[in-house]
């Protein structure tokens, strides 16, 4: 379990919850409004570098 | 339960596990371990020689350990099939060295120690899961000092200990003294309706049982003292009030608080309780002979690997996942397989019956049938396309892909009738090579395209899954709750057929909002497949922010159909996020897209030439 | 991107359905109707007053014949209920099942917009449309047909599993019964009594 952060599309609330990437993928609710559009802020690799979507 | 063993279609396998189950609707094969009881189940007479000379004692699991019994056994008289079996874990040993003194004692010669487990595979059409259940163990909640207390003990040994046919042979005496309790006191929802604790849901059947054991005890030991300690007393089926109001007449309390502590005295070894009456308010002790928890039931946890092979689903409580909670409580969203009793949810038996005669009639329909139809919403691979990558293989929930192998030329193989039809696997994809029969990808584009015909900047575009999102609007239609009319919806069967091309496409149409929508992980209907539209719907996030658009203008939302509410509130935060949304940032948003289409483009023509 | 291929013989009939005043009362049918007749590859168009209800359906039959539809659109209610009703109606004049498309301009629509006459009337155009394009789309399907074992596994001997094993015997199909335990009753073979009447449980 590590804290990660969640940013909510909906409300644009910003907030850090207990998360284990062993879950991963779940269903996320913004704890502000209740929202689904909730983005994982994952660590992830510099702009461009590596990540493509196919 | 003897009805069972005399039955001419009546195959009984006990002492065996299933251990695989392949195959779709009207044609599935089970594979079947009947352990081996070492003893001939057909000639055994059940005469009880063997036993006399077994010189194991070890505690009888049938009598909850109130009585012991030997390494050869017999579960109890009554047992179906009747006859006997060896507990080898007990078992001296069959060596004539160490032991071996059952087998001569047996005229019959039905003992035959060098049999081993036998491997049964079965072709059946359908399959009825009723795994049952399992009575809460109640030693985590140490405040009961069940493990303390000798006369602490549960609803399960109270029946024991009450049975003609048990330890005791009827005679109710507590564990500690062997006297007949003069006082007894029960506690409800032990393992239930508690979150933090046991089980979060109602056990259902615990407050009658008990209603029925305090009456019970009123009837053979008149003048014995009976409470109960409740949280509520849910006494709701057909006769249950009038038991209840029996039982209050003839002198059970009930008392409304949960105790919080139990005490043993150390030389009575009674029993003090403390409880806050939670009608009057008050701090109360309470002394009783003998306490009995009135534990809860869970879903028997050995129904893991049975979920796993028939890809049923299961609530967040642990009970197996019905197609509709109201219309259709005994299928699952796997054709073919229906399921009854306790593994369902909690019931009592009358429940039980009844859910049994539902599964049997259904099964009975498909069979009568003699031949089912299979709904021409599944996928198709195109061999030319294909690469044997196996990405489809891996996010089908179902098992209805056969695996590819690159190196042997093997392509992989859609069992059509398997095929649910969630449109996974199209998705996943990257070569077009596999069709979905009626959701094709052109289908998609021609409805994004329509709705965004005219004046895409005040439209927002919906994807909804069939089962979920969609019946979510509809619920919000039925309940006449009104919201702003930007959202179209584009029907789906799973939020796993959405394309993240389709959502693309809406944007680069000028769409200043587009949504995917599905159910609620815990409801998907195609078991876990909304899995790939959270995993999908995270990439795009993660592209558009790359390409410089704005995240936010792609929405996610699980909608359950029982959440109109949900839907009507959802549509109308849209239209707020719509109206932030600037033509010149949809232009940006287009001119974007389709620069990133082209470079791709290039790059793929490029790719080609270097090949080729 | 596919473009989506318009092949030009396609006929599509769309029938726009009043729903008493369930839609009509919220919203321009008429309009509707109109806008729908200039949409490709639409040949016909007819409003009826109930769509679902037998003259309603009789129509469909009609023109389909009368006008050689060989797409059909309803635009009505939500296809969670009807789609099997207009499905079973198109394939009596002998045109394949998967021909027809919905567009639910009852729930998605005219309910949830009571107030928005113009909005409304928009909005089932643009349903009208969307469904319209997607039929043009469609393709005849073919269901497979299976064959059924005549037999059943029933997993689990306790009361549940012991009852329908004995229903479905007693309909004269195979049953195989498989306990984990030595003995079939499950729980319920170790209550000593059961409620409401207190009797035996074995």
């Amino acid at each position: 379990m590590a804290l990660e952060n969640f940013h909510c599309l909906r409300c644009n609330h910003k907030y850090k919850a207990e998360f284990s990437k062993k879950e991963w993928p779940r269903e996320l609710t913004c704890p502000k409004c209740k929202s689904n559009s909730v983005r994982w802020l994952k660590k992830r690799a510099a702009k461009g570098a590596g990540k493509k979507d196919s | 339960m003897m009805d069972v063993s005399r039955h001419p279609n009546i195959e009984l396998i006990t002492y065996a596990q299933v251990e695989n189950i392949a195959g779709f609707i009207g044609n599935f094969t089970a594979t079947i371990r009947k352990k081996t009881k070492y003893v001939d189940e057909k000639e055994c007479t059940a005469c009880g020689d063997c036993v006399k000379v077994c010189p194991v004692l070890v505690p009888d699991e049938f009598q909850q350990g109130f009585s012991s019994r030997r390494a050869i056994y017999i579960p109890f008289p009554q047992a179906v099939p009747s006859s006997y079996l060896i507990d080898m874990d007990n078992c001296l040993g069959t060596n004539p060295i160490a032991c071996g003194k059952c087998k001569p004692a047996c005229e019959k010669k039905c003992i035959d120690y060098d049999s081993r487990d036998e491997i049964i595979t079965i072709d059946v059409g359908a399959v009825v899961v009723a795994t049952g259940l399992k009575p809460y163990d109640p030693r985590p909640l140490d405040e009961y000092g069940y493990t303390r207390y000798e006369n602490v003990i549960t609803s399960i040994e109270f029946e024991r200990l009450n049975a003609a046919g048990g330890p005791t042979q009827g005679h109710f005496i507590r564990p500690s003294d062997r006297k007949e309790p003069g006082s007894v006191g029960f506690i409800q929802c032990v393992g239930s309706r508690s979150k933090v604790r046991g089980h979060g849901y109602c056990s259902n059947i615990c407050c009658m049982n008990t209603i029925k054991d305090s009456l019970l005890l009123q009837e053979h030991y008149p003048g014995i003292e009976t409470s109960v300690f409740y949280l509520d007393i849910r006494a709701f089926g057909k006769g249950f009030e009038e038991l209840y109001r029996k039982s209050r007449e003839q002198g059970t309390k009930y008392i409304r608080g949960l105790p919080g502590e139990i005490r043993e005295h150390h030389e009575t070894n009674n029993l003090v309780l403390t409880v806050e009456n939670t009608t009057t308010g008050k701090i109360e002790l309470h002394e009783f002979d003998m306490i009995v928890l009135s534990v809860g039931v869970e879903p028997d946890k050995d129904s893991d690997k049975i979920k796993s092979m028939l890809s049923l689903s299961r609530t967040p409580d642990g009970f197996f996942l019905e197609s509709h909670p109201r219309l259709k409580p005994v299928e699952v969203p796997t054709r073919g397989v229906f399921m009854a009793g306790f593994a369902e949810g909690p019931k009592d038996i009358k429940d039980s019956v009844c859910q049994a005669g539902a599964a049997a009639s259904k099964v009975s329909n498909l069979l009568g049938a003699g031949k089912v139809r299979i709904e021409a919403v599944t996928s198709s691979i195109d061999e030319d396309l294909c690469t044997m990558c196996g990405r489809c293989v891996r996010v089908c929930p179902y098992n209805a892909i056969t695996k590819s192998n690159k190196k042997a030329n093997i392509l992989p193989g859609i069992i059509e009738a398997a095929c649910a039809g969630c449109g996974a696997c199209g998705v996943e994809c990257d070569y077009g090579a596999i069709t979905m029969r009626h959701f094709t990808d052109a289908q998609y584009y021609s409805q994004v395209e329509a709705v965004l015909a005219d004046k895409p900047g005040e439209k927002i575009v919906v994807f909804a899954c069939n089962w979920c999102s969609y019946a979510g609007g509809d619920l919000a239609g039925t309940s006449r709750m009104s919201y702003p009319s930007s959202p179209h919806l584009i029907r789906t069967m799973c939020s796993a057929r959405v394309n993240m091309d389709f959502v693309k496409h809406a944007l680069k149409l000028g769409a200043p909002i587009v949504v995917v929508s599905g159910c609620h992980f815990s409801d998907c209907h195609y078991i876990d497949a909304v899995k790939n539209t959270q995993k999908r719907v995270e990439k795009l996030w993660d592209e558009l922010e790359d390409l410089g658009i704005r995240p936010e203008r792609v929405q996610l939302e699980w909608i359950s159909a029982a959440e109109g509410a949900k839907f009507a509130r959802v549509m109308k935060e849209l239209e707020l996020l719509r109206k932030q949304v600037t033509p010149k940032e949809i232009e940006e948003t287009k001119r974007i897209l389709i620069e990133a289409e082209k470079k791709k483009r290039g790059k793929k023509a490029a790719k080609k030439t270097v090949s080729t | 991107m596919i473009a989506p291929t318009k092949p030009s013989e396609q006929r599509i009939g769309v029938f726009v359905c009043h729903c008493g005043s369930n839609i009509a009362g919220m919203l321009d049918v008429e309009a509707v109707a109109e806008y729908a007749e200039t949409l490709d590859n639409v040949v016909f168009v007819q409003r009826n007053l109930y769509t679902c209800s037998d003259p309603g359906q009789k129509e469909i039959k009609e023109a389909i014949k009368e006008h050689k539809l060989n797409r059909v659109v309803v635009a009505s209610c939500t296809p969670r209920i009807h789609e099997p009703t207009f499905r079973a109606c198109i394939t009596e004049t002998g045109l394949n099942p998967y021909l027809l498309e919905m567009a639910n301009i009852r729930e998605h629509c005219s309910w949830v917009h009571p107030n928005e006459w113009e909005g409304a009337t928009e909005k089932a155009k643009v349903l009208v449309k969307s469904a319209v394009a997607r039929a043009a789309n469609l393709d005849k399907q073919k269901e497979m047909e299976l064959p059924v074992t005549q037999t059943t596994l029933v997993i689990g001997g306790g009361i549940a599993g012991i009852v329908s094993a004995l229903e479905i015997a007693d309909g004269g199909n195979k049953v195989y019964l498989v306990e984990k335990k030595a003995t079939i009753g499950g729980v319920m073979a170790q209550l000593y009594k059961t409620y409401p009447t207190m009797d035996c449980s074995t």
